[in-house]
């Protein structure tokens, strides 16, 4: 109590202070209401917080479960149960989206994990100008993605690109090469930048928890002859496993709901070969107007999400105890 | 106590009526000017508007195509609608089904060229002043095309246009011609022109029912199929205004385009304007799309809005717009009693002559659904995706399901 009064937290607090004060001495009672203010002003203290996740995260979610049930344009909105769903069931594209919005997932976030914990590693080794790559590997993640991506349109360009360009000039190609007007490879091409962005974050996170794992362990396993990848694969990765899975998590999660790079390089296109859920909740909400169709396809990409991230963590679980961490 | 009321109640009455000419003398007209810049000859019009109408301010924003219309429609929807906005036709139908704009109020004694006003009647009643037209024509870079062995002439069948891209991928570097495919509004403006010169019809005009699925259809998809095989690589990548650029660097032939490509070519190219070629079912055609100046309910002040898009879509304003601009006139300015127009000579021919026989851009409530009607079909036969026959009937299924 004495600390709260010297924190001099203002008017409430002070109240709260005689009474708890009085309730100490007192007891009984007294002692109750103490408890029950301490409680109120916990809830005082979180309201503000818990008001702005309910305007910004829980009414919105709410609307869009109620427009999914509506079927919705400029015009304005009428009823129509389960319409909006049963519409996306019976839809073959809306499966194939699905299929390739995991399959985009799995590409993208194993090549990032992968390549970042390569990054990782290469930066956290004595080698001279560390610090210089360190800061060379930033950029991809830095800038913004939008400009970032209108140079790889201008890589991808089959006529002036310097990808077609070189592919040429090795005889790798016969002629120009459009990257991001044929099915696959605009899909492909689509994934590459992806990489490209999303790497420099996870090589950063995991250069960080490398760079926690203690040194004593390496110096242990040095002495009884353990070699660079015996001692990279028992102890560096089970060290840094609980940042590994995070990372993966919270990649896959961005990646599932990556839009800005689909749609500056290929729009989801050619023929939907590159379209992702929410590439295509963006063409149907907002492209077309079809608010309550949209709406349908969140609640449907919020259900997937929650059931992967479920399963990941079921997974992550058995994972961890596995490598004896937490 | 009687003077302090009446003295109150004055200044009260002042107070609301100083409030009431300060709104009437204050207004301000946003204007969403779709095309991502302001032309001079609208500006004029504009400045002219401002200097007749004292405390009348028009708060004009270019937006570019790609994302112009949306915004427009988005304010609209969300209560806070521009007062005026200058958009592509095709919009309209959906505009006026949700009650977003209000009917145009168009001046007999202006004189549009035939076919135009369909552009913006719906059921009767036009909904937009029409603003820009345009038709279109086919390219040929001579200097490519007679590099490869060939005399520079605009050829008059899809076979002969067929043939001449061939001989010049075969023989030059270059690609025989520049098409557009990408997921984009053009590439449904670029097949129609290849549909309309081969008497294909998309909606029935009387019926109003879909006429996509049909042989025409059938015969120019297998037609542009063809034409992807003598085109730069990857159409899907393309648009149209991006053909431009390989038009100049001397990378394709021909490629079709609107007369503002003449004056957007380089200087130095040997260039040459052809109708676009008919073909085995038609004659020679061009799709008719018309941009609008549309007014939108509830902005307070459509009577304004209306006075200034009679004012920039009618007579020497609109003049100043077609031939600087090099659009294909709108208005049938000889009728008009204008003499000495600048449509007469030159290229205008290629674009005015195949007015008769063109068709118009679809009215569609859902017109980006249409896009992807055709977008879908162009797209699957460049890619080799499916059958011709196939891609139509999928095509008219989704056109049915569209309309």
């Amino acid at each position: 109590m004495i600390r709260l009064e010297s924190l001099n937290v203002g008017e409430l607090s002070l109240d709260k202070l005689v009474l708890n004060e009085e309730s100490f001495v007192a007891g009984g009672r007294k002692r109750k209401r103490s408890v029950l203010s301490e409680k109120w002003f916990a809830f005082f203290l979180i309201a503000p917080s818990v008001f702005f996740l309910l305007i910004i995260v829980a009414w919105p979610l709410a609307e869009t479960l109620r427009l999914s049930f509506m079927k919705a344009g400029l015009g304005g909105e009428a009823f129509v149960g389960f319409e909006n769903y049963q519409d996306l069931l019976e839809s073959k594209k809306f499966h194939q989206t699905v299929i390739r919005t995991f399959y985009w997932m799995f590409l993208s976030v194993s090549l990032k994990m992968l390549l970042g914990l390569i990054g990782a590693t290469l930066l956290n080794a004595a080698i001279p100008g560390r610090a210089l790559f360190r800061v060379l590997i930033m950029p991809p993640w830095v800038i913004p993605i939008a400009i970032g991506c209108v140079g790889w349109l201008w890589l991808y360009n089959g006529q002036f690109g310097v990808l077609s360009g070189v592919g040429q000039q090795l005889g790798l190609l016969d002629g120009p090469h459009e990257f991001l007007a044929h099915k696959k490879s605009a899909f492909y091409s689509a994934v590459v930048t992806d990489v490209w962005v999303g790497t420099p974050m996870v090589s950063l996170f995991l250069l960080a928890a490398m760079q926690g794992v203690n040194r004593d362990l390496y110096e242990a396993a040095w002495v009884d002859g353990a070699g660079r990848w015996y001692r990279f694969r028992r102890i560096t990765i089970p060290q840094i496993m609980p940042v590994i899975v995070t990372m993966a998590l919270y990649s896959a999660i961005f990646t599932f709901n990556s839009f800005d790079i689909i749609w500056i390089l290929t729009q989801g296109g050619p023929r939907g070969a590159s379209t992702t859920l929410i590439v295509d909740t963006y063409k149907v909400a907002i492209g077309n107007y079809k608010f309550g169709e949209g709406a349908a396809r969140v609640v449907v990409i919020v259900m997937l999400l929650g059931v992967f991230a479920s399963v990941y963590m079921l997974l992550l679980g058995k994972l961890l105890r596995k490598y004896g961490t937490k | 106590m009687q003077k302090i009321t009446l003295l109150m109640s004055t200044a009260l009455m002042s107070g609301l009526g100083s409030v009431a000419m300060a709104d009437d003398h204050n207004k301000e007209l946003h204007f969403i000017m779709c095309g991502g810049e302001v032309r001079a000859a609208d500006q004029a019009v504009v400045d002219q508007f401002i200097a007749d109408y004292p405390g009348v301010s028009v708060n004009l924003e270019a937006v570019p195509w790609g994302t112009c219309q949306d915004k427009s429609l988005t304010l609209a929807a969300a209560g806070d609608p521009p007062s005026i906005a200058y958009m592509g036709s095709r919009t309209l139908r959906q505009l006026s089904n949700n009650g977003l704009i209000v009917p145009a109020n168009i001046s007999p004694d202006v004189k549009y060229q035939d076919g135009v006003l369909n552009t913006v009647t719906i059921e009767g009643t036009e909904w937009g002043y029409p603003h820009a037209f345009s038709t279109k024509a086919l390219y040929l870079n001579c200097d490519v095309i007679e590099s490869s062995g060939q005399a520079c002439e605009g050829p008059q069948t899809w076979d002969e246009m067929y043939e001449m891209a061939r001989t010049v991928k075969e023989k030059t570097d270059a690609a025989g011609i520049g098409l557009a495919g990408k997921d984009f509004d053009n590439t449904m403006h670029q097949f129609l022109n290849y549909l309309y010169s081969n008497g294909g019809v998309v909606i029935d005009p009387v019926t109003g029912e879909s006429r996509l699925d049909s042989a025409q259809t059938r015969e120019a998809l297998e037609f542009y199929g063809r034409l992807a095989d003598v085109a730069q690589d990857g159409p899907t990548a393309w648009e149209r205004d991006q053909l431009r650029d390989l038009f100049n660097d001397g990378r394709i032939a021909m490629y079709v385009s609107g007369p503002w490509g003449y004056g957007q070519h380089n200087e130095d190219i040997n260039q040459r304007v052809a109708p676009i070629p008919a073909g085995p079912s038609g004659e020679s055609g061009t799709i008719l799309i018309t941009d609008s100046i549309v007014v939108f309910k509830g902005s307070g002040h459509e009577d304004l809005a209306h006075e200034l898009a009679r004012r920039i879509t009618s007579g020497d304003s609109q003049y100043d717009l077609d031939s600087s601009w090099g659009l294909t006139p709108i208005l049938d300015y000889e009728a008009m009693g204008w003499t000495d127009v600048f449509y007469t000579d030159g290229i205008w021919p290629n674009f005015t002559a195949t007015i008769s026989t063109g068709g118009p851009e679809p009215l569609l409530e859902d017109f980006k659904s249409l896009q992807s009607v055709f977008t879908n079909m162009v797209q699957g036969v460049i890619l080799k995706d499916d059958t011709v026959d196939n891609l139509v009937t999928i095509a008219g299924e989704e056109l049915d399901e569209a309309l």
